[in-house]
Order: C-alpha cells, then structure tokens, then sequence
C-alpha cells in the first residue's frame, strides 16, 4: 500500500468550491444545509458578486435528529425576501454524514423555481469534486450542456495536476510567503523595459481574478509606454470571450473591453478564463515558435500552471495570490515571486479592472524616475 | 419488473439467511440477482460464496481510493452478483455514513448494476441513523421488507421499524416472519402484519438445516435442494417476485403492541 502524502497546510474546501461554481452558474440563491458557521467567510464575500447565501444553521440537536424541517424553513424564508428562480441547496459534512435528503426537501417547493441538490462535503482530497457535484446536477437541470460538462472535467483534472505538480498540494507543508519586496522587483524590471529588452506579458489567469491580474500588464505596458518602449511588449491573455460558465464569458468580456479601452493591445488570446491549467503547451508554441526573442516574462495569475521550457534564458517576473505558492515557485526557477494579497476578496462583485499593488508599484516608481529626468 | 428491495429486522433475526437464500431461489430460477450486505460484520452473502468472505467496498476504499469492479463484486451460487459493504472496527467512525459512501461507490462503478431482475439490499439492525435508510434513498429501493419472528422483541423492532418507513414516506411489500417456535406465530405475525395495514407475505418455519448449511458455508437452496425448507424458500422467492401490493404502514403503539403479543402467548 502506498502511503497517502499527508498535506497539513489548509486548502479551499470542496464546498466552497461549489458555491463558486454556482456563482458562475448564475444561481440566484444557494442554502448551506449545516451548521451556521460552515464557509463563513467565502460566504460572505460571495454575497458582494450576486450569489445570496444562507444557511440551515443547523445546531446539536438538528445533527441527532436530522435538519429537514430547518432546511424546509429556510427556504421558504429565501423565496420570501429573494423571490428567486434558483435556488441550489448545498450539502456540508454534517448533513451529508448524518444521511439528509436534500432532494427530499426540494420537492416540497413550490413550482417555477428550479432547484439543485449538491451532495457534497469538505472531505475530498481534490476541491474540483466540489465544482463536478454542482456541473453534474446543474447539467440535468440545462444549466449547461453535457459538451460544457465533459469540458469542465478535463479542466478540472489538469487543474488538479497543476496544483499536485507545483501547487498547494505539491508539499506536504508549505510556508505562507508575501514573497519579494515589490519596490525592488519594479526597479528592475523597470530597468529591463529601459534597456530594450523584448518582454512578453502573460495573463494566465482564474475566473474573476482576472480583475486585478491584468492589471499588472496593464501596468507593465504603461510603463513601456512612459519611455517609449511598448513596441517591446507583447501581450498573451486568456480572455476568449466565447469560453466558459456565463459569469466566466462575462468576466473575459469586461477585461478585453478594459485593454480596449486603454488602447492596449491583447496579441494573442491564448484561451478561456478558466483554462489556466491547460494554456502551457499554448504559450509554449507562440514563445519557442512564432515570437520568440524575449528576454524577460511578466506572468499574472497562474504561473505555476506554465511549463518551464518555455522560458529558457528568460528572466521571470512571476505574480501569484497565494502566499503559499511562493515556494513552490521558487523551486520551478521563478526569478521574482511577487504576491498580491488578498487579491480574491477584492475582485468580486466588480465589472471593471481593480488596482494591483504591484502594478502600482510599477506606475509610482516609473513617474519617480521620470520626474528625476 | 425489476425489483429492488430491501430486507430489515432485529439484529439476530435471519436477515442475511433469508437474503441470501432468497437470491438463490431466485437465481435457480432464471433471474439474474444481486445481493448487497449492509451489515459491518460483512456476511450476507458468505453462504453463495462457499463460505468465504470477500473484500468489502469500505475495505478497498480504506486502502486505495479508485475502487475497481472487480475489486468488491464477485459471482456466487447461481451467478449471484454478492457485494459487501463492511464498515469500521466496532467502537469508531461511522457505519452509517459507510453505507452511503458504498452505495455511491456501487453507482459510479458499476451503474449496469441497475440491469439485475432483482437487487436485494440486507440491511443491518433497526433503523438507526440516516446512512441505514440510504439503501432506500440512495439505492433506488422500490420496496422494502420486514423479517420478524413471533416473539416480542423482534417485533417491537419490526414495529419500530415501520415507523421509520411512515417517517421517510417508504411503502412496506410485506412482513416475512422467520419463526423461532414461538406460541402461535404464524397467527401473530399474521395479526401484526394486518394491524400495521400490511400482509405476511412468508412464514419460514425453524428448520436446523438451514444452521447446519450455514456451519459448511451454503445456502439450503444449494446444499439442500430438493429439502423442505428449500420449497419454502423457493416459495417465498416466487412471492416476493410476484408483490406489486405496497402500503403506508401504520405502526402500533406500545399498548398496542403488548396487548397482540399477549393474546398469543401460552
């Protein structure tokens, strides 16, 4: 018998995994059947991007004698105040471990709302279960086609083996890190615009955090542009408008009309906001056999998702939200490592580019040294 | 028609040989059967399988995570699909989440399981957590049964039992009474099952051959065809086969329960 890797840092549940996917479903409603604390917190910062969520709070004695009647009660209370045409009950390890029926109290609720049952709890080892328990029923439901399904799961098991590659579960403990300091990185990679070098942009990012990634090659293409250099920039995005859940084809849409707007070029749209774990080889093609030449990357979302001979000879500005994945970038040959903490939290429930800190950074010290001029 | 059913009753009672002989009757006649034991102690279909035990769903589960067809489903006595659910070491985790989890492994594994003439679930004890009712939510059960003998105890539980099938909404086949010799069981069973709205759709009289087929590790219907006890079983299997009636069961209460069993004691 092979001994399971013991990973001891906390990771994303597979329950919040599915409250996510039904935002991207455009559910109007989903109700937590446990007890009230369960994904507090992601709860609550999905409540700012449109998707209500309640919870059943189940208590001690809901867990002995079963929480139908709380789960029933609730969401009569959410047709009341929401008057929604969806509503998805989700299940959390204590309803699913003492045996409750969601669908049993689904089918006591009146007609012309759909309602989804997601039999799910935090006890998977791969949080992407959490996104299939919602695809599968939301499919029977039409919510989506069973092409979009089959899509979605090849997704989700390279977006697996990204994590187990390089990702949160590519160690058994990893140590949370802000990373580089953020200053010095914009200096030199300011320098690097300075000299001429050929740098390619890289927004490989997740979903909605697309909002503050493409912010850092915004800036980075600004900044060119303050000393005449843009012409050295180019731009790889996975912003393909026609990919993805509704909510994902709505982010990828609001980001190339924010480049638009900007008169910032996207040069190769390398594809869909939630393809992140499967544009490598793409990227790969265009860097080794169509561009090629480029001394540095600025890579924004994902960059432990790209394969590492793509860039050979190339200096690497890599950007990333987790503190955790600092180290394990670092160990692929990552040369600076910057973190936009808490990144997630302030890209949702928006339309339109949010500020990054690094991108700022960029910005402030390039307006420094110009005004030194 | 495809029947799925579910056997339970008082731990002790002979479910599991009830079960088992039953898929045997069944499969000597042609039907192609599946028997799935519930039970941790992991042996309802010991007796198709010549006395030995097979590896259990929750077993495999707890040493690999890609659990295999071929890991946990094995044919038996006249091609008798067997699968045992198992459970954890008595004292810890959670039998009755075991049961869920196994059911769903079944579907994801092996969904033609569906496809069986007829799929027995032998479910453990009384009622006593959701993860025991899962065979029936989960399993697509479309009829459920009650083994009980004449005594009290197994039939406060069987009682007990119905109750739990009233709280979910599940009809009851019937009730099959298992005899133990005790004063007029047939009439008693017979009057409960009547008093609860249902009907006794088996009486399996004591016989030691069926213990004694057991000790050798088979079923009567294998070592003991052409037996008494056999024909009951063979019996029984073509009466359960040919149920379409099921009903809302109405349990008694404990008054009324002791006063039926009064009535039939010496």
């Amino acid at each position: 018998m092979i001994e399971e890797k013991l990973i001891i840092h906390p990771r994303p549940s597979t329950i919040v995994a599915a409250l996510y996917t039904l935002r991207d479903l455009n559910v109007d409603v989903a109700i937590l059947h446990g007890p009230p604390g369960c994904s507090f917190k992601h709860a609550r910062l999905l409540e700012e991007d449109r998707l209500r969520v309640l919870t059943s709070a189940m208590d001690e004695n809901d867990f002995v004698f079963g929480g139908r009647e709380k789960l029933e009660r609730t969401i009569e209370k959410a047709i009341e105040l929401f008057n929604p045409k969806t509503i998805a009950l989700v299940g959390t390890c204590t309803s699913m471990i003492i045996g409750e029926e969601l669908s049993d109290s689904a089918m006591f609720a009146p007609d012309g709302i759909e309602f989804i049952c997601i039999e799910t709890h935090a006890g998977y080892a791969n949080n992407t279960d959490g996104v299939i328990s919602v695809l599968e029923p939301a499919m029977e439901c039409g919510m989506l086609t069973d092409k979009e399904l089959e899509r979605q799961r090849h997704l989700l098991a390279e977006a697996t083996n990204v994590e187990i590659r390089h990702g949160a579960a590519s160690k058994g403990y990893l140590e949370p890190s802000r990373g580089d300091i953020k200053y010095k990185a914009a200096e030199h990679l300011i320098e690097r615009i300075r000299s001429g070098k050929k740098i390619v942009g890289i927004l490989n990012a997740k979903k909605e955090t697309a909002y503050m990634f493409a912010d850092e090659l915004i800036a980075l293409y600004e900044t060119a542009k303050m000393f005449g250099m843009e012409e050295n920039i180019t731009i790889f995005a996975n912003t393909d408008i026609n990919l993805g859940l509704p909510r994902v084809k709505e982010h990828a849409k609001n980001v190339t009309k924010a480049f638009d707007e900007r008169n910032i070029p996207i040069h190769e749209i390398i594809g869909g906001l939630d393809e992140y774990a499967i544009t490598g080889d793409i990227i790969k093609d265009l860097i080794l056999n169509k561009y090629g030449g480029f001394d540095a990357a600025v890579i924004a979302g994902v960059p432990h998702a790209l394969p590492m001979d793509a860039f050979n000879g190339m200096e690497l500005f890599s950007i990333t939200n987790g503190p955790r994945q600092v180290a394990p970038l670092k160990d692929m040959g990552h040369h600076h490592v910057l973190v936009e903490i808490d990144l997630h939290p302030q890209t949702l429930g928006v339309s339109d580019i949010v500020p990054a800190e690094f991108g700022d950074t960029l910005r402030a010290v390039a307006m420094d040294i110009l005004n030194d001029v | 028609m495809k029947k799925i059913i579910a056997i339970y009753g008082k731990g002790g009672i002979g479910k599991s040989s009830t079960a088992s002989n039953i898929a045997a009757a069944c499969a000597m006649n042609g039907k192609k059967v599946m028997l799935i034991g519930c039970d941790p102690k992991s042996d309802s279909s010991i007796t198709l399988l010549g006395g030995k035990r097979i590896p259990t769903v929750l077993d495999v589960l707890r040493d690999k995570k890609n659990v295999e067809k071929e890991d946990v489903i094995f044919e038996g006595f006249g091609g008798v699909q067997c699968m045992e659910v198992g459970g954890p070491e008595p004292g810890v985790g959670c039998a009755g989440r075991g049961i869920i989890v196994a059911i769903e492994t079944l579907k994801k594994i092996y969904p033609e399981y569906l496809d069986n003439d007829l799929i027995i679930y032998d479910v453990p004890g009384d009622v006593v957590c959701g993860g025991f009712v899962a065979p029936i939510k989960k399993g697509f059960v479309n009829e459920v049964y009650v083994l009980t003998s004449g005594e009290y105890m197994p039939l406060y539980a069987a009682n007990n039992i119905c109750r739990g099938f009233d709280k979910i909404g599940m009809e009851l086949g019937g009730i099959i009474c298992n005899s133990r010799n005790a004063d007029r069981e047939r009439e008693l069973a017979e009057e409960f099952s009547k008093e609860i709205g249902s009907k006794l759709i088996g009486y399996i009289p004591k016989d030691p051959l069926v213990q004694s087929c057991e000790r050798d590790g088979f079923s009567v219907l294998e070592k003991a065809p052409d037996s008494e006890i056999a024909g009951v079983y063979k019996k029984l299997a073509e009466d359960l086969l040919a149920n379409n009636e099921r009903v809302k069961a109405t349990p008694l209460d404990d008054d009324e329960l002791r006063k039926l069993s009064k009535k039939y004691s010496a």
